[in-house]
């Protein structure tokens, strides 16, 4: 025992202003590897993109200082157009998606409507879907010439024009809407859960109804989940590529994603252009982080959280019970269940098939068997899955360590860690493929054209999610947990491994397969970084669709990507559950946001 | 046995340097139950996590058995995992992911001062847990214990290393009071039957009173007084003391003399007679404390009250809570109200008494 004793050195000054609970034997080195790196991924790419935004193109290596770049953006009369779209764009998804979702959340947190574990395991799982093939779907089913929709309902109401067009701006905001609502509901089902409903029946109990209530009670209490919700959405909706590309670029409507994107493919490529339009696009973002920043930093004072034993009373809609779940089921069948089944349906034919419209031709499975011999896809998956395992990985296992850090270590660079792991949130894929495409071009390491590029892309990426997973799975580990383990002899090492890790073992899962499919559905950051021999599935997936595939091939693919993440993460939310219930004995944590 | 020396340990709080353990010494002798009671935040649970090794004091010096644990002018700080120390926390911090037996087989699994065979480890553990009366709760998951078993299986683990010293950090707080008064006497006896030094931190001076050896109490970072918890109850040194451990009312007043062992006071309501536990010279401001129970009433119309030999005050019942075995009474003096805890409940609201204070049972503190 005696030769366990160690001595180290004792500084009261540095002791006074933090509570040191760990003691690691090497705190700064593993806290310095861990800041070198998420330096490297989030603020180099900047640096990069910084550069060639005020330098001139000279089309290899950096020119001398200039506005140029900046000037000749602003200067196009596309600038106007470019700026409306992408706020009316990201602004209209945020309030219908904040809309749908909002409305779920109630249902689902607030009153007795049966269903609410169904519509949040629905809302959970619909994530697995990649925005590329949902938008790809929904033409199928409200493009003016083939939309089936449109189709039925003009032969219905004997039409000239057709009711829906997708090529529109509204088009595109209910296409994003119906891919972001659940995760509007997933954002604001936990504050509405959070309200102390006690707050509630204190106002009725003096006397007042609950329509009075609401508007003087519940919503005050809940604007800063409100406004928080409504910026991350807005964030979410300037960010998106996916819809922009497959239905604005043909209706002719740029956002700032899709135009950064235009200006790289430009002949000769306009990289100062791109990366001037970027630090436009993320100079936004970071004006919307900074308030969604101030309206979440007070909301602890709201002191809505209660503590353990709370049960929310709900409110009995009586007959309405009924009503309000099937609205909701619809919602889902509407916003999802059309256009995945639109897809299914089509990849059964090769050529375009409406369903319920002309009389179906012979169903076939051609399609899959093409797509399943064709050597493209075969090396996209492998390039997907090999790429998307080994970023998620990284990304888990560097999150962990930081989070582990950042709450045990006293040392002052512990803040950093979790700035710089939840940073990319606020960074557009697009921004982070061009600028690591900027990066590289001009540092020799030869990850350029390999899938290294990709990995690069898809752990910064993947940073905030993992370090959310990691950091709320340690805030839920009650701290005398770890220490009743050091106090019965354990080493830091045997505290992690054997008390901490277990704990974390759901968390840790969920976070690895959060990353996987947001690394495979991954289109924005991608299209700027793959070469000849490393395609993934989402960028063959857009040049299928782009280049005239057929109709049938295309869903196929689709399909064919869909069907096993879908079943991923269903997989995942059952395993979760299952997991859940037999450690915690509740549901309590059984509804770790995903 | 051990011994902590002149601790002291302070955090930044919102920008300011709170003293949480300013400059405790004590030391305790082996087998005893020492209890640090005291308020929240009055550093009683930091000097117990220092004792611990979980918190690093600034400066001080602690020693556990014969070995130095932390000395801050020799640089010594021994981890927490080498301290070979027991510690039941609030929480029971119970490890979910573990069953019973695992939980309690941890500290022996860990251990790198003695190597325990599977054999070694089984047997050990089967003993805790009849010792602790979870016999045959070996392999349930230990979150399907309710919460007495919880607060046993957290004892069972903090005992299977046989530690030096066993650190209870408010064992019985989650409890319901049933139940707590039933473990509060489970502890003592197997404290007991152990002999192992002990810890007890608390804010419960029912549980100090009942459990320990010895009380600390504690206030503001320090240790104002230390004792038998006889000597704690019936000799506090200081306003705080009395009003912390147990309820006391308090009657300011000018010393007028000593005679024998009894100081005369001279209060608003007349003279009293009370022990200073220090001489005190005449013309001292100081207070009188008498204790609820030790006060007695009598219908103060009924001539010739049987107050001889004791300090006697006219008042008049204001309230009374009955309390089940006793009844409070609150009596207005005019100037301030005193409270008389007594068995009968003959008195009633509105009433006029004489209050009988015996001199003995009187405390004069310096004030």
């Amino acid at each position: 025992m005696s030769g366990a004793q160690y001595v180290a050195a004792i500084d009261p000054a540095r002791d006074v202003f933090r509570l040191p609970r760990w003691r690691w034997r090497r705190p700064n080195l593993l806290l310095i590897v861990c800041v070198v790196i998420g330096l490297w991924l989030v603020l180099v790419p900047l640096a990069g993109l910084l550069l060639t935004a005020f330098t001139e193109d000279t089309g290899l290596g950096f020119g001398a200082f200039t506005f140029d770049n900046f000037v000749e953006a602003y200067s196009s009369e596309r600038m106007l157009p470019l700026i409306g779209n992408s706020l009316i764009y990201a602004s209209g998804t945020a309030i219908v998606t904040f809309a749908i979702g909002g409305a779920i959340a109630w249902v689902v947190e607030r009153t007795d409507a049966p269903g609410s574990t169904l519509f949040h395991n629905l809302a959970l799982i619909s994530f697995a879907i990649p925005g590329l093939l949902l938008a790809m779907a929904w033409i199928f089913v409200l493009s003016p010439n083939i939309g089936w929709v449109n189709a039925a309902l003009k032969s219905a109401f004997g039409l000239r024009a057709a009711p829906f067009n997708i090529y529109s701006m509204a088009g595109m905001i209910w296409t994003l809407s119906s891919h972001y609502f659940p995760l509007a509901y997933l954002i604001l089902g936990p504050a509405l859960r959070a309200l102390d409903v006690r707050m509630e029946e204190a106002g009725v109990v003096s006397g007042a109804r609950y329509r009075q209530v609401l508007p003087k009670i519940t919503l005050p209490l809940l604007r800063p989940a409100i406004l928080s919700g409504l910026l991350l959405l807005f964030i979410m909706g300037l960010s998106s590529y996916e819809v922009p590309r497959v239905i604005g670029l043909p209706a002719r409507i740029d956002v700032f994603t899709t135009a950064i994107q235009n200006a790289t493919v430009e002949t000769p490529p306009e990289f100062g252009v791109a990366s001037a339009l970027s630090l436009t696009l993320l100079g936004v973002c970071l004006v919307a982080v900074y308030f969604y920043r101030r309206a979440t930093r007070n909301a602890e004072a709201f002191a809505t959280i209660t503590g353990k034993g709370y049960m929310p009373t709900r409110i009995a809609l009586g007959r309405w019970r009924w009503p309000v779940s099937i609205g909701i089921v619809g919602v889902f069948l509407i916003a999802l269940g059309v256009p995945l089944f639109t897809l299914a349906w089509q990849s059964f034919f090769s050529n375009l098939s409406q369903p319920f419209m002309n009389s179906p031709p012979s169903a076939t499975l051609a399609n899959y068997a093409y797509i399943l011999r064709y050597p493209i896809f075969l090396d996209a998956v492998r390039t997907s899955v090999l790429v998307s395992a080994m970023a998620a990985t990284f990304a888990v296992a560097l999150t962990l360590v930081m989070a582990w850090i950042a709450r045990r270590s006293a040392s002052r660079l512990a803040w950093l860690l979790d700035a710089l792991a939840s940073a990319p949130i606020a960074i557009p894929s697009v921004i982070i493929g061009a600028s690591i495409l900027f990066t590289y071009l001009v540092i020799p390491i030869g990850v350029y054209d390999t899938i290294w590029i990709l990995f690069i892309a898809y752990a910064t990426l993947a940073l905030p999610y993992g370090m959310r997973f990691a950091s709320n799975g340690i805030a839920q580990i009650h701290r005398e947990l770890e220490e009743a383990a050091e106090i019965s002899g354990a080493l830091p090492g045997q505290v992690l491994w054997r008390v901490v890790l277990p704990l974390l073992l759901p968390f840790l899962l969920a976070a690895w397969i959060y990353t996987f499919v947001l690394s495979v559905r991954e289109l924005g950051a991608s299209i700027f970084l793959i070469g000849p021999g490393t395609n993934v599935l989402a960028t063959i997936s857009l040049t299928m669709w782009e280049e005239g595939g057929s109709y049938g091939a295309v869903a196929a693919l689709g399909i064919l990507q869909i069907a096993p993440l879908l079943l991923i993460v269903a997989g995942l939310r059952y395993l979760e559950t299952r997991v859940h219930r037999r450690t915690r004995g509740g549901s309590a944590m059984a509804r770790s946001t995903g | 046995m051990f011994a902590i020396e002149n601790l002291h340990k302070s955090f930044l709080a919102a920008g300011a340097e709170v003293r949480a353990v300013d400059g405790i010494s004590l030391e305790v002798e082996t087998g005893k139950l020492i209890t640090l009671l005291g308020p929240s935040g009055c550093g009683k649970t930091t000097t117990l996590r220092c004792l611990a090794g979980l918190e690093r004091p600034q400066t001080g010096r602690i020693v556990i058995g014969n070995r130095t644990v932390f000395d801050s002018a020799k640089r010594v700080f021994v981890a927490a995992s080498d301290r070979g120390i027991g510690m039941v926390f609030q929480s029971y911090a119970i490890w979910p992911h573990m069953s019973v037996f695992e939980n309690v087989a941890f500290p022996l699994r860990v251990s790198r001062a003695k190597k325990y065979s599977a054999a070694e480890i089984r047997e050990r553990v089967s003993r805790m847990l009849d010792l602790v009366q979870l016999t045959g709760f070996a392999w349930r998951p230990a979150t399907q214990l309710s919460g007495g078993q919880q607060q046993r299986l957290a004892f069972a683990r903090g005992l299977v290393h046989e530690p030096a010293i066993l650190l209870l950090d408010e064992p019985l707080s989650n409890l319901d009071a049933k139940l707590r008064e039933q473990m509060r006497l489970e502890l003592k006896r197997l404290q007991r039957s152990l002999g192992i030094t002990t810890v007890y931190v608390t804010h419960d001076q029912s549980e100090a009173l009942a459990l320990s050896d010895e009380i600390a109490v504690f206030d503001s970072g320090r240790i104002v007084q230390r004792g038998a918890p006889q000597d704690i109850y019936r000799q506090p040194n200081s306003r705080f003391v009395a009003d912390f451990v147990g309820s006391a009312n308090f009657l300011p007043g000018t010393v007028r003399g000593t005679q024998g062992n009894l100081t005369r006071v001279d209060t608003a309501h007349g003279l009293m007679h009370c022990i200073f536990a220090e001489p005190i010279d005449a013309g001292m401001r100081a207070l009188v404390i008498a204790r609820p129970e030790d006060i007695l009433l009598f219908d103060g119309a009924a001539v010739g009250a049987p107050t001889d030999g004791l300090n006697a005050l006219n008042g008049k019942i204001v309230n009374r809570v009955f309390l089940g075995e006793v009844v409070d009474y609150i009596v207005d003096l005019g100037d301030r109200e005193l409270r008389a805890r007594l068995r009968s409940d003959e008195f009633q609201i509105g009433q006029a008494v004489t209050l009988g204070l015996p001199p003995q049972k009187c405390v004069g503190l310096p004030g």
